[in-house]
């Protein structure tokens, strides 16, 4: 199927109106960075404290927060985690003055206090080693009367078929009858001297200040050098005029797509700024394939106007440009839809910014590149000097 | 056929064919990172403030018990700081011989104004207390860790000469055990009750049994005592102790799991030569009288001395099966030489990385498929060339991660799922000029030529951006991000080879060699 071949859009006829739209767009995400919510920081540069937890049974996320808050972490975000039958909540909460543990200690305290009864062995939360040490203890196959090292062995294999079966809670004690691998007097045992917690953590992150600190400031330098890097590459391959069109371009896509990622209040944390990078490549990339046409047509027809030079171009790379951007969208749009809770954030700003990026190499970067020229281009024979790569 | 497509094709052919070879099965030959595989990464900071203080402190002790043998009596010591002390009260008569003799040597530096002394560490050795101190703590960690029993354990210390240990324990499913472990200074001592002064119950009992005041050499500790089948505190025994140690942790030569007589999980333990020797004169000396086993400043039991112990024993106190086996391990791990602090934690469940791995690889799958279907729309029978390139790619991109044993992490696999999108972008690239130069009336051999031969600058140049923006994020970024700049590197790369390279081959194949093609099938 060919498509958009040998189109003739005069797109720089339309570029007085798309640069107040772009002024526009980056207005609203000045006003939201500045001076509106800002960027909702995760607890990778903010600090804190984040946890997974798989319940048992289905609670509501105000029950947990009035335990919680009645447990003296009243600050706590409590909010579902994936889809509502897998019952897990994420549970954040900020950095703890002087405590150095960070809160996970305290939340799973609160937790097992306000829903859990009594301290004995809960088999949905206990881990691999105390799960085989107490089969070991217990000894419900009877063989440590013989060889030590087998009966540790054969209660270790048999640990690692139960907890393979725990995805990631029992939510009772019959789903024991399933599983295979267990003797019937494991069964038994497990049944009469262990209890099935309310809730199992699933996974916690503990960040303390200083830590979240040092990732901010490596999060600045490696978004400031990139820039560099991206400058320097954009000076050394264009002239002047080109690479002031490509950085604006840049510059536009990464500030816009910031300000809407803080406006649509995701987290902002580490691969949140891996996204950014990547963006930031893509957009240069996208311009940088457009050029390189104006900059070959240009050597080819000395005479035309640089305007037409660039609708001539734009049109060329027309195909390429949807096509290619169509393809990245489709994989970024299945991360965002189907790659988990973990990676939405980081697919959100590469939906967003191939979008943005697109648009700003057919409607930043050229009418810049007309501007500078018109403004000023000393020289007006610099379009014959084009081809100097 | 031609033998340059001959040899190209052998190019290929050994190259994914090495590939494949490095990155099969997955499973063993993918290193996968923590988020992935489950398990804990902690960042501990090593206080090795602490560890100075107690070396000035030994210093103290030394330089008093010298400058009594030395008949200087009344000299006061006071820590000033971490590293410093002050001596007051020296007599004259002894200053030489504090100065030359007692506090010679390299390490520390002195001033003198009157009776009064500052000693300072020098700044050198302070520092090498400092890296002594961090590696110590790696030293015991490690051990304790693979006492614990963890399958390839990372720890090791971050940057040169710094102060903070990076641990990475996969499968770890309990951390909460496993940070106790690690950061248990289980710091073991055994000192004799004053004699004549039994327990009581409470702090103003014992201090009224000691006459009112507590004497300089004597210390209140407590004793918790616990129900024995709920573990609950249920009453508290205060003893008054001796200051001094009889022997502490570094005197036990071995400790050991056992069972008392009613199967109750204990500790036994063997002393060292010279522990031994000064237990067997301390209890030889002190029968009838109790003998006090502190754990971390909490009296565990208090026994009565029976007879004289050489150079074993039991700890008996009221433990669980699961806090014997840690406090063997401890024990035998040897102490913490200072205090450590969590910077930072992250622990994932074997169950939440199961779910990112099905989830990633369920996105990269779809997204292949949109990827392959738009190719094969587009470009028809070019599109399948397209395509193999992208398998191959995918192929080669987990050649690399094998082979560099580069770790695969969540961004990580979001990394190859973006190159899926992205790579194709070579194609395109080429293939729309290949239209182009068809259009323009160009025979199709000249078309695929000239068509490759325009498009790669656009493609060095596109692929450099991201490449450039790649590697910040590896110097930069850590863990899981740099899974994802490096799979990302990897996969443009890859996709220079497959898109230039492998795809010309193809073109080659199927055009090239026939005299008279009419036509090529690009949509």
């Amino acid at each position: 199927m060919r498509f958009l071949t040998e189109t003739n859009i005069n797109f720089m006829k339309y570029r007085g109106f798309f640069v107040w739209f772009s002024l526009a767009l980056l207005a609203v995400s000045g006003v939201e960075l500045i001076a509106f919510k800002g960027l909702n920081l995760g607890i990778d540069f903010a600090g804190g404290t984040q946890m997974t937890v798989a319940l048992r049974d289905e609670v509501s996320t105000d029950e947990l927060r009035r335990q919680l808050a009645d447990a003296g972490l009243g600050d706590a975000v409590i909010q579902t985690y994936g889809l509502p039958e897998d019952r897990t909540v994420l549970i954040k909460t900020p950095v703890v003055a002087g405590s150095e543990e960070g809160s996970a200690v305290v939340i799973t305290r609160a937790l097992g206090t306000a829903l859990n009864n009594g301290d004995a062995f809960d088999l949905n939360q206990r881990g691999t080693q105390a799960v085989a040490e107490l089969l070991f203890e217990k000894d419900p196959d009877g063989l440590r009367g013989g060889d030590e090292a087998e009966a540790r062995l054969h209660y270790e294999e048999t640990t690692a078929a139960l907890l393979d079966a725990r995805q990631p809670v029992f939510r009772s004690m019959d789903e024991l009858d399933a599983v295979s691998g267990l003797s019937d007097a494991t069964r038994n045992l497990l049944k009469q001297e262990t209890v099935l917690g309310a809730f199992n953590v699933v996974g916690a992150e503990n960040v303390g200040p200083q830590i979240g600190e040092e990732l901010k400031q490596k999060g600045i330098w490696a978004v400031a050098l990139s820039l560099i890097g991206m400058l320097i590459y954009i000076w050394y391959r264009f002239e002047l005029r080109f690479g002031v069109g490509a950085l604006v371009a840049v510059f536009h896509d990464f500030l816009i797509t910031l300000g809407l990622f803080g406006l649509i209040n995701y987290e902002f944390n580490l691969p949140t700024i891996a996204a950014f990078l990547t963006l930031v490549g893509y957009s240069v990339n996208d311009t940088v394939v457009i050029f390189d046409r104006v900059r070959e047509n240009m050597r080819r027809h000395r005479r035309k106007p640089l305007v037409d030079v660039m609708n001539d171009s734009l049109n060329q790379t027309l195909s390429r440009t949807v096509l290619t951007s169509g393809t990245t969208l489709l994989v970024v749009a299945c991360l965002f839809f189907l790659g988990g809770e973990v990676i939405r954030g980081f697919a959100f700003v590469l939906l967003i910014g191939i979008v943005i990026g697109t648009y700003s190499s057919v409607y930043v970067a050229s009418p810049v590149t007309l501007l500078w020229e018109k403004y000023f281009s000393t020289e007006g024979d610099q379009v014959r000097k084009a081809g100097k790569a | 056929m031609n033998r340059s497509l001959v040899m190209r094709a052998a190019v290929i052919v050994f190259v994914v064919g090495l590939a494949a070879y490095w990155a099969y099965p997955p499973e063993t030959k993918i290193k996968q990172g923590l988020d992935l595989q489950g398990g804990m990464h902690l960042v501990l900071q090593v206080e090795t403030d602490d560890a100075l203080k107690s070396e000035t402190d030994k210093e103290i002790d030394r330089v008093l018990r010298d400058l009594e043998d030395a008949g200087a009596t009344t000299v006061q010591a006071e820590r000033t700081g971490n590293i410093a002390f002050r001596l007051t009260g020296v007599p004259a008569a002894s200053k030489e011989k504090l100065t030359e003799e007692i506090l010679g040597g390299d390490e520390w530096e002195w001033s003198v104004s009157g009776t009064t002394v500052d000693v300072n560490l020098k700044s050198l050795e302070e520092s090498k207390l400092r890296d002594l101190a961090v590696r110590q703590a790696l030293e015991t960690i490690r051990n304790r860790i693979d006492a614990f029993g963890v399958a390839e354990p990372i720890v090791h210390r971050e940057g040169l000469g710094g102060n903070r240990i990076v641990i990475q324990l996969p499968g770890v499913d309990d951390p909460e055990r496993v940070k106790k472990l690690i950061k248990n200074t289980a710091f073991l001592e055994f000192r004799l009750a004053k004699e004549g002064v039994p327990s009581a119950s409470s702090r103003e009992q014992l201090v009224a049994a000691l006459g009112g005041t507590v004497p300089p050499d004597v210390e209140i500790m407590v004793q918790n005592n616990r129900d024995e089948t709920t573990k609950d505190i249920v009453s508290q025994t205060y003893w008054a102790l001796e200051k001094r140690t009889v022997i502490t942790g570094r005197d036990l030569k071995t400790a050991r799991p056992t069972q008392g007589q009613f199967n109750e999980p204990n500790v036994s333990f063997i002393l060292t030569r010279e522990g031994g020797r000064k237990f067997a004169e301390v209890t030889g000396a002190s029968i009838g009288r109790n003998l006090a086993i502190i754990l971390d400043q909490h009296v565990i039991s208090a026994p009565t001395i029976q007879d004289r112990i050489s150079d074993q024993g039991v700890i008996r106190g009221d433990f669980t099966f699961q806090e014997v086996q840690d406090l063997v391990t401890v024990l035998r791990s040897g102490a913490l030489p200072a205090g450590l602090t969590y910077l930072e934690e992250r622990t994932v469940g074997p169950s939440l990385g199961k779910d990112s791995i099905e989830k990633g690889l369920k996105a990269g799958l779809y997204g292949s498929a949109l990827v392959v279907l738009t190719m094969l729309v587009v470009y028809t029978f070019s599109g399948i060339n397209a395509i193999l390139a992208l398998g191959l790619n995918v192929v080669l991109v987990f050649g690399a991660l094998a082979i560099f044993d580069a770790t695969l992490t969540l961004p990580g696999i979001a990394g190859i799922v973006l190159t899926i999108g992205m790579a194709v972008d070579a194609n395109v690239l080429i293939f729309e000029r290949i239209r182009e130069e068809d259009r323009a009336g160009r025979t199709p051999k000249s078309s695929i030529d000239s068509g490759f031969g325009k498009a790669l600058s656009s493609i060095v140049d596109a692929n450099i951006t991201t490449l450039i923006a790649a590697m910040f994020l590896f110097f930069f970024g850590t863990g899981p991000i740099r899974g994802f700049a490096v799979t990302l590197s990897v996969g443009i790369l890859a996709s220079l080879f497959t898109a230039v390279f492998c795809s010309r081959w193809m073109f080659d194949l199927i055009y090239a060699r026939r005299q008279r093609v009419d036509h090529i099938s690009i949509g």
